[in-house]
């Protein structure tokens, strides 16, 4: 990813902002400013500055904090990223069917990875106890509604 | 008078047993998050919001102040341990800390940032406390148009004058906007950028956004990056925490300066935090008898820049509690809890919640002496904290953030759209944009139009209502001023001396 490719993306946004601009359904109520002009207000504001960030990208006047030196990323970039997403898609994936505790310790050893940690007991031992932690002290104590902990919790 | 009778009042509530406990949670909370990288007071308090709905909210908000004054002085102990601020308006205050660290005084250098965090926090309480309601008379006078117009100086503020780069500030705007457009629009009941997904229709959370920019997106960039599980270097906890004679000679007019320096500033709709401190750290420098010193631990870079940054942090409340406007991040996130418990902000909540609002500010007063205590006897224990592995911070505050938001209304798609958000907070932290004006237009873009269409219905479609009514059309001149101002400033220096 570069500065211009991320301005290309930006546009794309716009893109599909515009689009979803012309599904708003027209108001019957009479009234000043209806549902419409706000929104495409922004989204001209959005693709002018877009327009110019990409301008301005192109002409290699925009950043990339990972190109200093010192800040470049080490070997290995996608896949600890890749890891932390993993995560979070375990969590959603086992949530409802697994309760709390098991999907969050799941989710906490893919971001664990992500940071270098080998996937090992240990990991597993201490994600499941910072899980078990938040769901005594956010479920139990305080009431948050975080479903069960197990799948066959009580 | 009345202020001082109401600060009373508000006084009897806040040294309530249950008050204060939830006073000391915030503290406590507080310097936790700003002692630790990756996690502020915005993140922290956005993942609290779930609670606001089984706690009374004169706790929840005396525990949230807790928490964003905590945070403001726990940022100093990384600063000065690890020379890694634990957030922005920190900087400055690692730039000589870390150097007397290093020269053997870490100290000191804790004990004049926490007493100064001290005397400039209750010299900004004190300062909200007498000018907050001659603001709230000022802004009784608002009508729609000064409110869309105060809207606008807010979101340009935010975007131009903050961060590193107007450009990258006003795509960070313009995307907040946006993002705040999404949902059923409350005047037609017409969905917008909905893509027809019923989850969408409430529009965005607060929560997700804030958590996924500030937490997942961080977590993200530093995971990709790989230095983090490398770990920075502690410093040890040398020298003792007792100032000399001539450390408070040199400290005492720093604090006061960087007080006076913190309050007005940070209340000015451009203000935050992070201006007051570096005025702050060059004014020292100017005036000290020892400028040979800054740059290798000048004791008076470390006290200026860090009451500089406490007197911000209460400056910041003042336009949040008096015109519903906020002007940071965090002040985003509390205006979206004042929002969740039904609380009109704005000029009517010193009217309407008057307990409420003068407990939380009786609560900063306390709040202060509750620091003191905490930050210096407890030091050793925030230097343990410095020392946990990256792996288990960093998947304990994913797991958090997760839990925060899944508990907030059970839904998985939250969860998948926090984990979107860190995508876009990783892009965002690798090419600098600014994180604030995003969440700030994401929680004014629905506000303004509101206001917007206020106005445009009693002016009867008139446009020119923006620009003819005086205090309306002076911010809007302001606003224009900001946006335009820096880009010929920068023009004019760039042209060659004749």
């Amino acid at each position: 990813m570069t500065p211009l490719r991320l301005a290309l993306w930006l546009l794309a946004v716009c893109g599909v902002a515009a689009w979803q601009l012309t599904v708003i359904p027209q108001s019957l109520m009479q009234m000043t400013v209806g549902p419409v002009l706000a929104p495409a207000a922004i989204v001209a504001g959005l693709t002018l500055v877009a327009l110019v960030y990409g301008l301005s990208a192109w002409r290699g006047h925009q950043v990339d904090l990972s190109q200093e030196a010192g800040q470049e990323a080490l070997p290995g970039s996608t896949t600890r990223l890749l890891s932390l997403l993993a995560g979070g898609l375990v969590f959603i994936t086992l949530v409802i069917p697994l309760g709390f505790v098991l999907p969050a310790a799941l989710c906490g050893m893919c971001i664990a990875r992500a940071f270098d940690a080998p996937l090992n007991a240990k990991s597993a031992l201490i994600c499941g106890l910072i899980a078990t932690v938040f769901w005594v002290v956010f479920a139990r104590l305080l009431g948050v509604g975080l479903g069960p902990a197990l799948p066959f919790w009580v | 008078m009345e202020a001082f009778d109401a600060l009373m009042g508000g006084f009897a509530i806040a040294l309530q047993p249950t008050t204060l406990m939830w006073g000391f949670i915030g503290c406590f909370v507080g310097t936790l998050v700003g002692v630790l990288p990756g996690i502020g007071p915005a993140l922290t308090i956005a993942l609290l919001l779930p609670l606001t709905y089984h706690v009374p909210a004169t706790s929840m908000f005396v525990m949230f102040a807790g928490i964003y004054y905590g945070a403001a002085y726990g940022g100093s102990t990384t600063s000065i341990l690890l020379n890694t601020p634990g957030e922005s308006a920190a900087v400055v205050t690692a730039l000589e800390g870390n150097k007397m660290a290093r020269r053997g005084r870490a100290g000191q250098a804790l004990a004049t940032a926490a007493i100064g965090s001290f005397i400039a926090g209750t010299i900004g309480t004190l300062a909200l406390t007498f000018f907050a309601p001659l603001v709230v008379d000022a802004a009784l006078a608002f009508g729609p148009a000064e409110y869309f117009s105060l809207m606008v100086l807010s979101l340009v503020a935010v975007s131009a004058v903050l961060g590193n780069s107007m450009l990258r500030g006003l795509v960070a705007l313009s995307l907040g906007l946006l993002l705040g457009m999404i949902g059923v629009d409350l005047q037609t009941g017409q969905p917008r950028f909905t893509f027809g997904r019923p989850e969408l229709l409430d529009g965005i959370e607060v929560t997700v956004a804030a958590v996924g920019l500030f937490a997942v997106g961080e977590a993200m960039y530093l995971a990709w990056q790989g230095r983090e599980s490398k770990g920075g270097e502690v410093m040890k906890l040398s020298g003792s925490l007792w100032m000399s004679k001539k450390d408070w000679g040199r400290s005492w007019k720093a604090w006061f300066r960087g007080a006076f320096y913190g309050f007005p500033i940070g209340a000015m709709p451009a203000g935050g935090a992070e201006l007051p401190t570096l005025l702050s750290y060059y004014t020292e420098k100017k005036l000290s008898k020892h400028p040979e010193e800054f740059g290798h631990g000048a004791i008076e870079g470390v006290a200026g820049p860090e009451a500089a940054n406490n007197a911000a942090a209460a400056g910041v409340l003042m336009p949040l509690l008096t015109l519903g406007i906020p002007t940071s991040a965090t002040a985003a996130i509390m205006l979206s809890a004042f929002e969740g418990y039904g609380i009109q902000t704005g000029p009517q909540l010193f009217s309407q919640q008057g307990g409420l609002v003068w407990t939380l500010i009786a609560s900063l007063y306390i709040g202060n002496v509750i620091l003191l205590v905490l930050n210096l006897p407890l030091v050793s224990l925030w230097v343990k904290l410095l020392k946990i592995p990256p792996p288990w911070l960093y998947a304990g505050i994913i797991v958090i953030s997760t839990a925060g938001v899944y508990g907030a209304g059970n839904s998985v798609f939250n969860v998948g759209l926090l984990f979107v958000f860190g995508l876009l907070g990783y892009l965002m932290r690798r090419f600098d944009f600014p994180a604030a004006p995003l969440i700030v237009g994401l929680i004014l873009a629905p506000m303004a139009e509101q206001s917007m269409r206020q106005a445009l219905t009693i002016s009867q479609g008139e446009w020119s209502t923006f620009f003819t009514r005086p205090l309306s059309g002076s911010l809007m001149a302001v606003s224009l001023l900001l946006l335009v101002a820096p880009a010929l400033w920068q023009r004019l220096r760039a042209r060659p001396a004749p």
